[in-house]
């Protein structure tokens, strides 16, 4: 088991959003979490990123128990973190930000296969590197923010919203992208409001509602799931 | 070629950085010529140290988003460790002479004061902000700006209590006077300059190409970005605001013989530093040393050509009308969107 | 907020009580106030000196409240304000004979005026740069004061007419602590209006407030001119009951000490420091004479008292007397206070 989270609470403050999340993700799986807005899907990832301070629960993370850890540590032991945001360094060049994505790996050597494997990727960044992060275009900041994310040597990757105020045609290659990923043996937690699209890429997914896990089961399963269609997909 | 760089120069000397910067260099050349080189060098000298203080200043309302009032207080704290270090050393100087000891006990005292400001700015990041950041971020430049008025108080009365309110001066670092360019000036001011440059150099190539100094600047940008790549924030808000106050005592100390230690002697840095700041636009730190340099030339011009008293006057007034016209400071910047709050 | 008051059918005295925006409580330590000049140790001359002056800054805390603690912004040049009230006044005296009765009133206007613009001028700024730019303003104004030596002798201090013809301190006390209930009925008038609500909404969320229809404009310049003119009214006082002026009065340190006493007691309470200040400062002056011999003591200490309250008491003392006293002694305090308070 990569990541096992047991009986997880967490929130901001005095509000429990949270309440006995309980997931297992295995290596090179592909797991999505859907569910309503405000239902906790970020402040999952949040708190496994080690962003928010859980209130009590365990976060197994290849048999260390992780949980309360700052993020930086967390970031360390190999889980890397796509937020909806990106929180690009807006004032630095594309080349600087993947630069700082690689901040935890010393070895030069590994820098540079990381970032041919990155700019493989997403040739994209490549042609921008000498640009201002701040001055790029939505797509490409989102692809920024998994290269950057890449940079670090990930095992597990944390996305939230990879569609997130993205075209259509975005969005698809962002997917694309991932999978590609997924097929190189990362494993990733993906959170998303188009449900339609994510179970037709995953492995399995977990439905979270009001802070709770309602369902669980393989994407497929989850897609002919009476209660999913009905709340997700309006039929 | 040499013309589009010449086309770009002209358009830079339109925009409100160029007109500023290029009123001070006339100013500074009328000035010079109509009193003498001394308005040239009593800008560059304490020019340069105010760049710091300022830079400093600069860094910690970029990297900790904290509006800064003690500062003057770890200039204070500069000067009295350099004080304490270089009265001896004097002292044994005058009983055993030694050329190589007198050229570098002064460095000692300002190393020491570099160390012990950077201390001091360490623990109170520790002590004060630290605790108040984990308590609560809401309102944060606000209450941390009032965190940093009590401990202004605290450290001025500390002064006063410890080492009493006299005026713990020295009249050189290093005796003698040098001619440059047919104008008779003290090596204290030639290495204070000299001082400012190589640290301001040092800080720059730090800041740019360490791995530290990238890592302060993603901070400055984004903070949780910075945390997603595995930089330990709180390891750098304790260095940066070591580093801030390091700048500011190391001025204090350089200074010493034109500003004897006291419990207040912070205020005036303070004040001209949070001018500077506002002047080229909060948390634009390297427009701070040119801030420092334009800042200083007002203040020897207004001692010059007003009189003694008016420096807080001139520059308070000048500082509102920057405040009302350029709120974003004659370079501009874009820290300031996150200390509106 | 006392709001829900009026249902409940009430006496005249606690009508009256309530105009004045008094709790029961409150008018017992009024009461008290107002006997302490006949209790022993106060009636000495010296004592009650030192307490007219406390009342002052209790009554400084007060306006100076009105800005830091309700449009969350702190007036750095608040002391240089008040100072322009009692230059003004002063110096109308000395040079026209005016009457300090209408002095202190000319004084409040000019400093009222200069909030004015004050407000005005840091309209497009928020949060610490208006507290930069009061600063600014301020130290002008102190620079002014010590550099027009033909209006105000600078530091060699100017000697102003008192207000009453005699030595005794009695009467100046109870003329202050009279100013000082006006102050802080004037405030609590405002802030328990539909203008308070604004003031807080400005301050906790300025375009919140701007997309919610409340006009951040008029109502700082409002806030900023009010507690402006009371500064400088408690000038005035200050002028013609001290007998000489210095431009120290306008210093930055001064600003800071009503800043103490305000964030000490609490914030965006109005009574918390105007409370606090009476036996907060009389105990910070007992440690100064007690420990002369160790200058600054006593500095230091209201320094770390006041780190400590930013940090870990960020209502200040008022928010304790809710969380200890007011909330578990529920049944006495609302006979004490005369109705349960929200927040």
């Amino acid at each position: 088991m990569l990541l096992e989270i047991n009986n997880l609470n967490a929130g901001y403050g005095f509000l429990q959003i949270l309440r006995d999340v309980s997931l297992k993700i295995k290596k090179a799986e592909y797991v999505c979490l859907i569910g309503p807005n405000g239902a906790g899907k970020s402040t999952t990832l949040k708190t496994i990123a080690g962003i928010i301070k859980p209130m009590s629960g365990q976060i197994v993370f290849e048999g260390k128990d992780i949980s309360g850890w700052p993020g930086n540590r967390v970031t360390r032991l190999g889980i890397s973190f796509i937020s909806e945001e990106m929180n690009l360094f807006t004032n630095m060049t594309v080349h600087e930000n993947m630069m700082m994505g690689a901040y935890t790996i010393k070895d030069k050597n590994t820098k540079n296969r990381l970032l041919e494997f990155a700019y493989g990727l997403f040739p994209r960044l490549q042609e921008r590197s000498n640009q201002l992060a701040g001055t790029l275009s939505g797509g490409e900041r989102k692809m920024l923010g998994i290269g950057r994310a890449l940079m670090a040597d990930p095992k597990l990757l944390l996305v939230d919203e990879p569609s997130f105020g993205l075209a259509p045609q975005l969005t698809d290659q962002v997917f694309s992208s991932l999978d590609t990923l997924r097929q190189e043996g990362k494993t990733i937690l993906v959170v998303e409001q188009n449900v339609t699209k994510t179970l037709s890429v995953t492995d399995r997914g977990y439905v979270l509602e009001n802070g709770r896990i309602e369902l669980k089961g393989p994407s497929a399963e989850l897609a002919d799931n009476a209660h999913v269609r009905k709340v997700f997909l309006g039929v | 070629m040499l013309n589009s760089y010449f086309a770009r120069a002209f358009a830079w000397l339109k925009t409100a950085g160029g007109i500023t910067v290029a009123t001070a260099a006339v100013l500074l050349v009328a000035g010079t010529i109509d009193r003498g080189p001394y308005i040239l060098v009593n800008t560059v000298v304490t020019g340069g140290m105010l760049g710091l203080v300022a830079m400093g200043l600069a860094v910690i309302l970029g990297v900790l988003n904290i509006a800064q009032f003690a500062h003057g207080e770890y200039f204070m704290i500069g000067g009295l460790s350099a004080y304490y270090v270089i009265r001896p050393l004097h002292a044994y100087l005058d009983a055993h002479p030694s050329a190589f000891l007198a050229m570098v006990a002064p460095f000692i005292a300002m190393i020491t004061a570099t160390l012990v400001g950077g201390l001091a700015g360490a623990v109170t990041e520790r002590v004060c902000f630290n605790p108040l950041r984990k308590r609560s971020r809401a309102n944060w430049v606000m209450n941390s700006f009032l965190l940093t008025v009590g401990i202004s108080v605290v450290l001025v009365n500390g002064d006063q209590l410890l080492f009493g309110t006299d005026f713990k001066g020295i009249t050189h670092y290093w005796p003698g006077v040098v001619s440059i360019a047919g104008v008779f000036m003290s090596v204290d001011r030639v290495m204070t300059f000299i001082l400012s440059l190589v640290i301001v150099t040092g800080f720059w190539i730090f800041m740019k190409y360490s791995r530290t100094g990238q890592a302060i600047r993603a901070v400055a940008q984004d903070e949780m970005g910075a945390l997603m790549v595995g930089i330990n924030l709180e390891w750098i808000m304790v260095l940066t605001m070591s580093i801030g106050c390091a700048m500011a005592a190391v001025a204090g100390a350089s200074l010493l013989f034109m500003y004897p230690s006291y419990p207040t002697v912070g205020l005036e840095p303070l004040y001209m530093a949070w001018f500077v700041v506002i002047l080229v636009g909060l948390g634009n730190v390297m427009g701070a040393l040119i801030g420092g340099f334009m800042v200083s030339l007002l203040k020897v011009l207004t001692l010059e050509y007003i009189g003694a008293g008016w420096e807080f006057v001139v520059p308070s007034v000048i500082i509102i009308l920057v405040l009302i016209f350029k709120p974003s400071g004659v370079f501009g910047s874009e820290v300031r969107s996150v200390l509106d709050q | 907020m006392e709001t829900g008051v009026s249902k409940h059918e009430m006496g005249f005295f606690s009508s009256v009580l309530d105009r004045l925006c008094l709790t029961p409580l409150g008018a017992l330590l009024l009461v008290l106030l107002a006997l302490l000049p006949l209790i022993p140790p106060f009636n000495q001359q010296y004592l009650l000196r030192w307490l007219t002056i406390v009342a002052l800054s209790a009554a400084s805390a007060i306006a100076f409240d009105l800005t830091a603690g309700f449009i969350n912004i702190v007036n750095f040049g608040y002391a240089a304000i008040l100072g322009l009230g009692a230059y003004t006044s002063a110096i109308l005296a000395v040079r026209t004979g005016l009457s300090p009765w209408i002095g202190i009133f000319v004084g409040a206007l000019a400093s009222g005026l200069l909030g004015f613009l004050t407000g005005l001028l840091t309209l497009r700024l928020r949060g610490i740069f208006a507290a930069v730019m009061a600063w600014f303003i301020g130290l002008a104004l102190m620079g002014l004061a010590i550099k027009m030596v033909w209006l105000t002798r600078g530091p060699l201090g100017l000697r102003v007419p008192r207000m009453f013809d005699t030595s005794s301190n009695e009467p100046y006390y109870y003329m202050m602590i009279v100013m000082l209930l006006v102050v802080y009925v004037i405030c609590r008038w405002v802030t328990r209006s539909k203008m308070g609500l604004a003031f807080k909404a400005i301050g906790q969320n300025m375009e919140a407030a701007r997309t919610s229809g409340v006009n951040p404009t008029y109502y700082r310049i409002v806030n900023f001119t009010l507690s402006c003119t009371i500064a400088g009214w408690l000038g005035g006082f200050y002028a013609h009951y001290m007998g000489i002026l210095t431009p120290d009065l306008m210093h930055t340190s001064k600003t800071v000490e009503v800043l103490a006493v305000v964030y000490i007691g609490g914030r965006g309470s109005l009574w918390g420091g105007a409370f606090l200040a009476f036996p907060f400062l009389i105990a910070m002056e007992l440690v100064r004479s007690g420990f002369s011999n160790l200058p600054g003591l006593h500095l230091v200490i209201y320094g770390v008292i006041l780190i400590l309250v930013m940090i870990y008491l960020p209502g200040g003392i008022a928010s304790l007397y809710y969380r200890f006293l007011y909330k578990p002694w529920g049944k006495f305090w609302e006979f004490m206070v005369g109705y349960k308070e929200n927040d």
